[in-house]
């Protein structure tokens, strides 16, 4: 008898659980909110993503968003174990260009719905493959992003340079960077752990160099490292280490933190960040004053190279849904709304960041005065050559740049490890 | 008391119990074996499922070559091939067999350490406290604090300039060799802590007469260390010695990450933190199991000989 009960028991649990297991899969069938689960590393900051969540709610009280940071220096060591066995969160982020075409089997192609989804955006090529919108997209951008040459005002005074004309070419740049030196300030604050002197100084300098095709040769693969026109960008890199005008401590330490600190705290002249998300002209403002802080285009070694006077832009993170989530329209509709007007306004708002939706009302636009000059660099925008470097090529760069910096490793032997790099590189592989 | 004089009866002889039916031995030794066999099985089935499929795949994963996130493709050997041509898998494999030449350090400084302990050197009681502070500190967090610290204008500099020893001052993670073996200095803090546990646990067993009759036969400190102690403690040296030699290979992960990520240049990577890159950061899975199968065996040769010698050691007979 109690046999008889127990299996009963158990038979009634088995039942239970295979119902509940039913229920808690797809979004259809769900009677509660969906809860999707969004990988980010909160570009904006944490403030704004706080309203992008409120504001998201309550216009969709169907979908709860689960938010799970990262910072942006570990988010690939997160990331990648969640790709590699198709599994996670249901919507994800990555840099616009080579980072998310890397990841692309990660998320759902849009297909004919990205036109519709990214109308009112500037530009969204950087979510598409090849930068080309006729090809897959695979997510949604709505900040703008780029490089430019941040400046402290007191510190170029304090050198006796003339703050309101920052350098705008290379020679300008090194004299006045013997200036800052001798009054026992650093020119340019620089980290070369990490990736990021491949995103944010590489493009600079090879602004001088390449045109909008060896970009894309560069994005394909083809264009090869001992070029003499990227010979001659690692050359102009290394001079920035070779001839002092970098903090002593640069070949150890990252740029981000470590680098912009030292920016931050009145110790250098110049820092080459980006304009959104972090380290931009807000922080930089908040942290010296908005009245101390410039903000100027890198000076060109080449000032009458086609590119050297425009700003190097892609798009800033893009959000995709995932290929294995159940939860596939309501990931579609967070990252729809993602690029709308309402959430351009809060990332200018709340990130003080630019924004890509062109409906964006303009009264909201900072009245930083580098936020104003960044306005006019924005608009002659080019390809960002940075981000079209693969994960082999970008650590190849600042590795190289380290011990060049270090005098380990001359200029030609650093062009034969990028090509190296760039043979390594599974997604750049030439079909022979 | 008395004693009975009574004979005592003759034991009543049972019956010899009858012969047991012999049962076939095939029939007994089969149920032994099952008996055997299910006794085997769970922990077979759990380094079958946790220790060998795992490393199955990681073998085949080994063999092929992926793009990015997508599909893979039978390579062969083209992954194992390509690792004779890699500067970098060359530099990461030389600078291991650095770090394992280190390997006397960690040994033999905890088990001084761990005998001052023992003998109750004045302070041993802090100090047996605070050598086992760093173990207990993350390895991620210890990292970031030594960065700091080894920094061109950090503190360590600062002390030595101040002392007067301003040459010594050097950049300690920018230099091709200063930098790896800062970062093995930083991890030898880390974990000596607990190599000076393993070896107060192993002298615990060493009875106190024979250290003081070698004291009172005026044995100095390193003679008692050589000749006494160490010779006691081969075992316990033996065991420290097995989890070094694996150790310094696969325990450094978070200390590179958090304090030189490999820089500069390849100075500081080795083969962990290669398999890292390779696989997450490069997409490059195919690659990454190859190099991390390499360590694998580069691992379990350098350990075979010492747990060779340990096994050797622990089955001496005593002289």
């Amino acid at each position: 008898m109690n046999r008889r009960r127990l299996a009963g028991l158990f038979a009634a649990g088995v039942a239970a659980a295979a119902l509940l297991t039913g229920c808690g899969g797809d979004d259809n069938t769900t009677d509660g909110p969906v809860t999707l689960k969004v990988l980010t590393w909160e570009p904006g900051g944490a403030e704004y993503w706080k309203q992008v969540k409120t504001s998201f709610e309550a216009g969709h009280p169907d979908i709860k968003l689960e938010l799970q940071s990262v910072p942006f220096d570990k988010y690939p060591e997160v990331q990648g174990p969640y790709i590699t066995s198709q599994s996670g969160p249901d919507v994800m982020a990555n840099n616009a260009g080579l980072e998310l075409f890397d990841r692309r089997s990660a998320y759902v192609p849009l297909g004919a719905r990205a036109a519709e989804i990214n109308k009112d955006l500037v530009t969204y090529s950087g979510a598409c493959e090849g930068f080309d919108t006729s090809k897959p997209c695979y997510g949604v951008p709505f900040s703008y992003q780029g490089n430019v040459l941040y400046y402290n005002k007191a510190v170029l005074t304090a050198a006796g340079l003339d703050p309101e004309r920052p350098p705008t070419t290379w020679e300008e740049f090194g004299a006045a960077c013997d200036a800052v030196k001798k009054s026992g300030k650093t020119c340019l604050a620089l980290g070369l752990s990490g990736v990021f002197p491949a995103y944010w100084d590489f493009p600079e300098i090879a602004r001088s160099y390449l045109t909008e095709d060896d970009i894309r040769g560069l994005l394909a693969g083809t264009l090869s490292w001992k070029d003499p026109k990227l010979v001659s960008v690692l050359g102009k890199l290394a001079e920035i280490s070779t001839k002092g005008w970098t903090n002593k401590n640069a070949p150890s330490i990252t740029m981000l933190p470590d680098g912009a600190d030292i920016f931050q705290r009145g110790d250098a002249a110049f820092a080459g960040t980006i304009i959104s998300d972090a380290v931009n002209w807000e922080a930089f403002g908040k942290a010296l004053g908005d009245d101390k802080l410039g903000v100027t285009r890198w000076p060109a070694v080449n000032p009458g190279a086609p590119l050297a006077q425009k700003f190097s832009g892609i798009e800033g993170a893009v959000y995709g849904v995932t290929q294995w989530s159940e939860k596939k329209e309501a990931g579609l509709t967070f990252i729809s709304w993602l690029a709308g007007k309402e959430n351009g306004e809060l990332w200018v708002k709340h990130a003080k960041g630019q924004p890509l939706n062109k409906n964006v009302d303009k009264a909201l636009l900072p009245s930083s005065p580098a936020f104003q000059k960044i306005q006019e660099l924005v608009a002659q925008p080019t390809l960002h050559a940075g981000v079209m470097l693969s994960g082999p090529e970008a650590d190849a760069l600042a590795r190289g740049w380290q011990q060049v910096a270090l005098g380990q490793l001359t200029v030609d032997k650093w062009a034969d490890q990028m090509q190296q790099a760039l043979e390594r590189s599974p997604t750049k592989k030439q079909s022979k | 008391m008395t004693i009975s004089t009574t004979p005592v009866p003759e034991p009543v002889v049972a019956d010899r119990p009858p012969e047991p039916v012999r049962r076939p031995a095939r029939h007994a030794r089969l149920r032994e074996w099952w008996l055997g066999a299910a006794l085997v099985l769970p922990a077979l089935a759990l380094a079958v499922a946790f220790k060998l499929v795992p490393l199955g795949r990681g073998v085949a994963t080994s063999l092929e070559s992926s793009s990015g996130f997508d599909g893979t493709s039978f390579a062969g050997a083209d992954n194992y091939v390509r690792m004779f041509d890699d500067p970098v898998v060359r530099s990461s494999f030389r600078n291991a067999l650095l770090v394992v030449a280190t390997l006397p350090v960690w040994v033999v400084l905890p088990l001084v350490l761990a005998v001052l302990i023992h003998q109750q050197a004045p302070g041993w009681k802090f100090f047996r406290a605070v050598y086992f502070i760093p173990y207990t500190v993350a390895p991620i967090v210890v990292g970031i604090m030594f960065r700091q610290i080894l920094a061109p204008d950090g503190p360590i500099n600062a002390l030595l300039r101040r002392v007067g020893l301003e040459p010594l001052a050097i950049e300690w993670l920018n230099g091709r060799y200063s930098a790896l073996f800062s970062l093995v200095a930083v991890a030898l803090w880390s974990f000596f802590g607990l190599g000076v546990m393993t070896y107060l646990a192993g002298l615990a067993t060493i009875p106190g007469e024979t250290l003081e009759a070698a004291y009172l036969d005026g044995a100095g400190f390193w003679r008692r260390l050589f000749h006494v102690v160490v010779p006691m403690l081969r075992p316990t040296v033996a065991y420290w010695s097995v989890l070094c030699a694996s150790g310094v290979l696969i325990w450094l992960f978070p200390l590179i990450y958090a304090l030189t990520q490999g820089g500069p240049g390849d100075a500081t990577m080795l083969p962990e933190y290669l398999v890292f890159l390779t696989t997450f950061q490069f997409l490059d899975r195919g690659y990454g199991s190859a190099i991390g199968i390499a360590l694998f065996v580069f691992v379990a040769v350098l350990s075979i000989f010492s747990v060779r010698h340990m096994f050797t050691e622990g089955t001496r007979k005593p002289r």
